[in-house]
């Protein structure tokens, strides 16, 4: 085994078996199952309002696996930093680049974790809809560059500011503000500056393939524009995050 | 030489922190880095294993400067960092199995647990390192730094948090370390370790080496007498004021105060005075020694502007 | 004279668009295949004939689709942008006696009672020509459901719970 899958399998067990991870994954699944729970309430819903439901758990899924990616991007640095560990494991005979791989790999397993965890509820929600498997291809094909980027972003963050909560705090507000075409209406997003925000923003590219693949049936390949942002965002993090990495003293 | 520092300047984002640092460490050595809170020892050690990068001086690892061949070097380093931290979920056996595969090594079951109890630790193979009382994650620690067989040691604070025996234990693993020849730096604010463990000491103050060389050559070029007390089980064979190497200074009741001449080590000493009839019960250190030499330099550094920049014991 | 002539002309107008707008019928009938008891998710279609009985052609025809909703308190028109892309027809002209022939395809999106007509008219019209009624309902298809919802937004977290309680239990 490489030292690189090493590292991604300590990185996964820090998600899977230490508590502090399976405290974040349980995070994410009552924040699923509270919206799946809210859908149930409503008993009169169309088709189209069933499409929505899809396109909205996808978007969530997004937004939620954005949050972890950042969470274990910045605990995979800042925090173990500050817990000490982080410093013993630079020390080892193990270039930068491989630990860097490593704990990217975590936080790849990390949203692969959730992923799979989101299935369910997607297929509990959308089953009876329309382009239910659509959404969950669109969700991997544009969704993941778009999640794992946080989480690179936050390996940044971890590797730059010398606390966690620093970084937890200053990846929030942009996470917050990258996801924010979740939060605004279609005629915000139609003004100039909204225009130009949903050119460059990774989130608003998933959330058009999104609305284009599962409300308006249009196929993935059709949405190269959008996997083209997506995968300059993921390609400009990761080459900040191995530039910040690289830095780190100690 | 394992580690070589000459004259090393850093400073961190602005702000100078080492002006000029020195340090040796051989074969076989165990060196003791002192020196008070905020003097530069971590930013010493930090320099030295390549985290930090120096602005003037040359710093030197197994021959070759950290900062270009880190990774070359980190393959014969063993370190217990001040802040040592583990992956609290792991069991102790699956914490070193992962470091040992980081350095390309596959340990079996029975070479780990000779590892554990080299160090005293005993794991329970399902039990968690966070529910570790700090003795053992101190111990735990040391077993990572020993993982790869290195053969130089870095060691910060390394009997933290343990008890009398537990210290005890250490000692007796990095004397042993230091008889199979590898080099031990230890950087500590307990001074009897180093008593204990070191030949050669520096202190760093405020940036600087101050001094630096064998504890017994520091103690007497600054005439560093030390004072011990002394229980005898009976009269001594003369009330002379100078027997030796040793100066009595006072006598209460069975213990009696005396100096040790700075040119003398205590074992030799204490054996001319039983050889010649003083009947010994016990040995307690009053003061002086490295305690006083170690307090004397860093409270001369911090009130004398005209302390020498230069350290001494380094030509 | 030209006062005359005037009135002529208005009359000859009159009685020829008068013609034009009777001469338009227009019939629509559900499709053979449709479900009996359709839901939401099915897909219905709808037959137009639209035929011209006068003795002159009918230039420029429109023929559109219309869809209201005629649930008790819930009667409105149904913008159809979601249930068909097949809205509406237009021809150049209908020879005397000719007809043209479509079909309104619809998936159908939500549930409730429907009433469908399709409207015509012609440039030279004057009035609004319109369909029989087709009536249909559209039976609910739960969207979301209870049953699987439940055990998924209950389930996950507890899988999660036990495995939280087995760490602890480690540590």
């Amino acid at each position: 085994m490489t030292a690189t899958s090493l590292i991604a399998r300590k990185e996964s067990g820090e998600l899977l078996l230490s508590l502090r991870g399976l405290a974040w994954l349980m995070a994410v699944a009552v924040s699923l199952s509270l919206f799946g729970l809210l859908l149930v309430s409503n008993t009169e819903l169309s088709l189209l309002d069933n499409a929505q439901v899809v396109y909205d758990m996808v978007g969530i899924v997004t937004a939620l696996g954005g949050l972890l990616s950042l969470v274990v991007g910045i605990d995979a640095v800042a925090g173990e930093r500050e817990r000490g560990s982080l410093v013993p494991l630079l020390l080892t005979p193990v270039s930068r680049d491989a630990i860097l791989a490593g704990k990217l790999g975590g936080v790849a397993i990390a949203w692969a974790v959730m992923y799979v965890l989101a299935l369910p509820y997607l297929w509990a929600v959308g089953s009876t809809g329309q382009n239910l498997i659509q959404g969950m291809l669109v969700l991997a094909v544009v969704g993941s560059p778009v999640v794992l980027g946080f989480g690179f972003f936050g390996m940044i963050l971890g590797s730059r500011l010398t606390s966690a909560r620093a970084g937890l705090f200053t990846g929030l507000i942009t996470l917050i503000a990258s996801a924010s075409p979740l939060l605004l209406g279609p005629s915000l997003r139609q003004s100039a500056i909204g225009r130009a925000f949903d050119a460059v923003n990774p989130f608003s590219a998933a959330v058009n393939a999104y609305d284009a693949v599962i409300i308006d049936s249009q196929t993935i390949a059709s949405q190269w524009p959008h996997i083209a942002v997506a995968a300059v965002w993921i390609g400009l993090l990761l080459w900040l995050a191995r530039s910040a990495f690289r830095r780190i003293a100690r | 030489m394992l580690i070589e520092i000459v004259g090393l300047r850093l400073a961190l984002g602005g702000n100078p922190i080492l002006h000029d640092v020195h340090l040796s460490l051989h074969e076989g050595e165990i060196y003791g880095l002192l020196g008070p809170n905020g003097a530069g020892k971590s930013t010493t050690i930090a320099a030295a294993l390549g985290l930090l990068q120096p602005d003037a001086g040359q710093v030197r690892v197994l021959g070759k400067d950290p900062s270009v061949s880190a990774h070359e070097i980190y393959g014969a380093l063993g370190v217990l960092p001040e802040q040592n931290g583990f992956y609290d979920w792991m069991s102790a056996e699956e914490y070193l199995a992962f470091f040992a595969a980081l350095h390309g090594r596959h340990p079996g079951p029975s070479e780990m647990q000779q590892l554990a109890a080299a160090v005293g630790l005993a794991p329970r193979p399902r039990q968690a390192i966070g529910t570790y009382s700090l003795g053992m994650r101190q111990r735990l620690g040391l077993a990572r730094a020993l993982i790869a067989e290195p053969t130089v040691l870095v060691l910060d604070e390394p009997t933290n948090g343990l008890d009398p025996r537990g210290r005890r234990e250490i000692h007796d693993i990095l004397l042993g370390l230091a008889g199979r020849g590898v080099g031990i730096l230890l950087c500590t604010h307990l001074l009897d370790d180093v008593d204990r463990l070191c030949r050669r000491v520096g202190i760093i103050v405020e940036g600087r080496t101050v001094t630096e060389g064998a504890i017994a050559d520091l103690v007497r070029n600054e005439h560093r007498q030390v004072r011990f007390r002394l229980r005898l089980a009976g009269e001594p064979p003369s009330e002379l004021a100078k027997d030796g190497h040793v100066s009595v200074v006072a006598h209460e009741g069975d213990w009696w105060i005396v100096d040790l001449d700075p040119a003398a080590t205590p074992e030799a000493a204490w054996r001319e005075l039983m050889f010649r009839g003083w009947p010994i019960a016990e040995i307690a250190r009053e003061s002086g020694g490295l305690e006083d030499l170690y307090l004397a330099l860093t409270e001369r550094r911090r009130h004398d502007r005209n302390f020498p920049d230069r350290p001494q014991g380094i030509r | 004279m030209k006062f005359a002539t005037i009135l002529l002309a208005i009359a000859i107008a009159f009685s020829a668009t008068a013609a034009s707008a009777t001469s338009l019928s227009v019939d629509l009938r559900p499709a053979a295949e449709n479900p009996t008891a359709p839901q939401m998710g099915d897909h219905l279609s709808f037959h137009s004939v639209i035929g011209n009985e006068g003795d002159t052609p009918i230039n420029a025809l429109v023929a559109w689709i219309s869809l209201v909703q005629i649930d008790k308190g819930k009667e409105q028109p149904v913008d159809l942008e979601d249930w068909s892309a097949h809205k509406a027809v237009t021809t150049t002209s209908v020879p005397p006696h000719g007809t043209i022939q479509s079909d309104w395809p619809m998936r159908l999106i939500q549930a409730g009672h429907y009433r469908v007509v399709v409207s015509a008219v012609s440039r030279d019209g004057t009035r609004l020509v319109a369909s029989p009624f087709v009536d249909f309902t559209v039976r609910q298809k739960p969207v979301v459901e209870s049953q699987r919802v439940l055990p998924v937004a209950l389930g996950i977290p507890m899988l999660i719970g036990v495995g939280m309680l087995w760490r602890r239990r480690r540590h």
